[in-house]
């Protein structure tokens, strides 16, 4: 298996010398990291060449990277480090699974976005149908925009729902909550009023603890 | 001694309370509204070990129209709270709510979201709140005992 995912690999590298920015074998999985501008041209071929024949794509999920790699600060705020762990710089990104029925392979591809302000990548649904809710999804929860994409709207928040919920800077308990109003006889939505609550973690530890 | 003798006791009017609570509690018929996990345990309720049927609110219906007690089993999402009040609104009155598990109490685990309602009592009104995540069929069982125990209470032709 681990040699197959090597030979996998150097094959990788030969079809892309130009294209592929890092390819990395951890844990028995490898990860593939690629330019924005080349996302059709590298899926296509991922698809349709016999040595690769990545039929079906299992997932596509949106990542943001704005602070990663940085450490926590008190009061849970987290510092923004200039020196990032993320080599890449841009803060988002999609993640592509795919699986070769035929060789019996997975592969991980990555690509960011350009645009932190204004996310947008190619979509994808061309070579592979099935990204069709993936990508939706991912615009909804991260507001990457996939160009190309016969039908982008939301898909898992309410209907008149704004922000994107899973950006770092989204605050957890939302900007608004519902409630029925009795006079308007309707369901509304009114600012949230909950405190948002960090929980940091800490060790709680008694007096002699295991000591006999 | 004439029948306005009697009614000026209010004998036949308590008695009419009690026939038409006995007929309430006896014949519940709840609506399936499960959200989540807690559907799970409402199902054991409905089925042969917990037998909802022996308390006569066995009959789950699939229609707001047919019946008149609501459990709702789960988390409520902001997505499903409008379809929640419609869906109480078409319920014929007298209906009853049974709001159960920690999610649809006040909204549990999923109280700091951003997208789930705290607690289902801010969409529509509640009778009995089954605690628990999720509640046990017993748990269940004794909330609706409990309701039949508060229909006993109410006085419909006395007021």
């Amino acid at each position: 298996m681990a040699d197959d995912l090597n030979m996998l690999g150097e094959q990788l590298k030969e079809a892309f010398t130009d294209k592929v920015l890092s390819l990395e074998n951890r844990l028995d999985e490898l990860t593939m990291v690629i330019d924005a501008a080349d996302i059709m041209a590298v899926f296509m071929r991922l698809r349709d060449d016999p040595n690769f024949r990545f039929e079906q794509l299992i997932d596509v999920c949106g990542v943001d990277y704005s602070t990663y790699g940085c450490e926590t600060s008190e009061g849970g705020i987290y510092l923004v480090d200039e020196e990032r762990i993320n080599p890449f710089k841009q803060r988002f990104a999609a993640v592509y699974h795919l699986l070769s029925v035929e060789h019996n392979m997975r592969l991980r591809v990555k690509v960011f976005a350009l645009d932190d302000a204004m996310p947008m990548l190619d979509s994808v649904i061309e070579v592979w149908p099935s990204a069709n809710w993936f990508e939706r999804e991912a615009f909804d929860m991260f507001g990457i925009v996939f160009v190309g994409h016969p039908d982008l709207r939301r898909i898992l928040t309410d209907y008149g729902f704004v922000g994107n919920p899973f950006r770092k800077d989204f605050p957890l308990s939302g900007h608004v909550e519902m409630h029925y109003d009795p006079e308007q006889k309707r369901v509304l939505y009114r600012p949230v009023s909950v405190e948002p609550r960090e929980v940091t973690p800490r060790t709680i530890r008694e007096e002699n603890y295991s000591r006999h | 001694m004439g029948i306005e003798g009697v009614l000026e006791k209010g004998f036949v009017t308590t008695s009419l309370d009690t026939v038409i609570n006995y007929t309430r509690t006896g014949s519940l018929w709840p609506m399936t509204f499960g959200l989540a996990c807690c559907a799970v345990e409402m199902m054991h309720v409905a089925l042969s070990r917990y037998d909802l049927d022996r308390f006569g609110a066995g009959a789950f219906r699939p229609s707001p129209r047919q019946s008149d007690l609501m459990i709702v089993a789960g988390t409520l999402c902001n997505k499903m709270g409008p379809a929640l009040r419609k869906v109480y609104d078409q319920m014929a009155e007298p209906r009853y709510v049974i709001s159960m598990g920690s999610c649809a109490n006040g909204g549990g685990y999923y109280h700091y979201s951003y997208s789930v309602v705290r607690g289902c009592d801010r969409i529509i009104p509640v009778d009995i709140y089954v605690p628990g995540c999720p509640p046990t069929a017993e748990a269940l069982l004794y909330g609706v005992i409990q309701l039949q125990k508060k229909i006993n209470r109410t006085n419909t032709i006395a007021r």
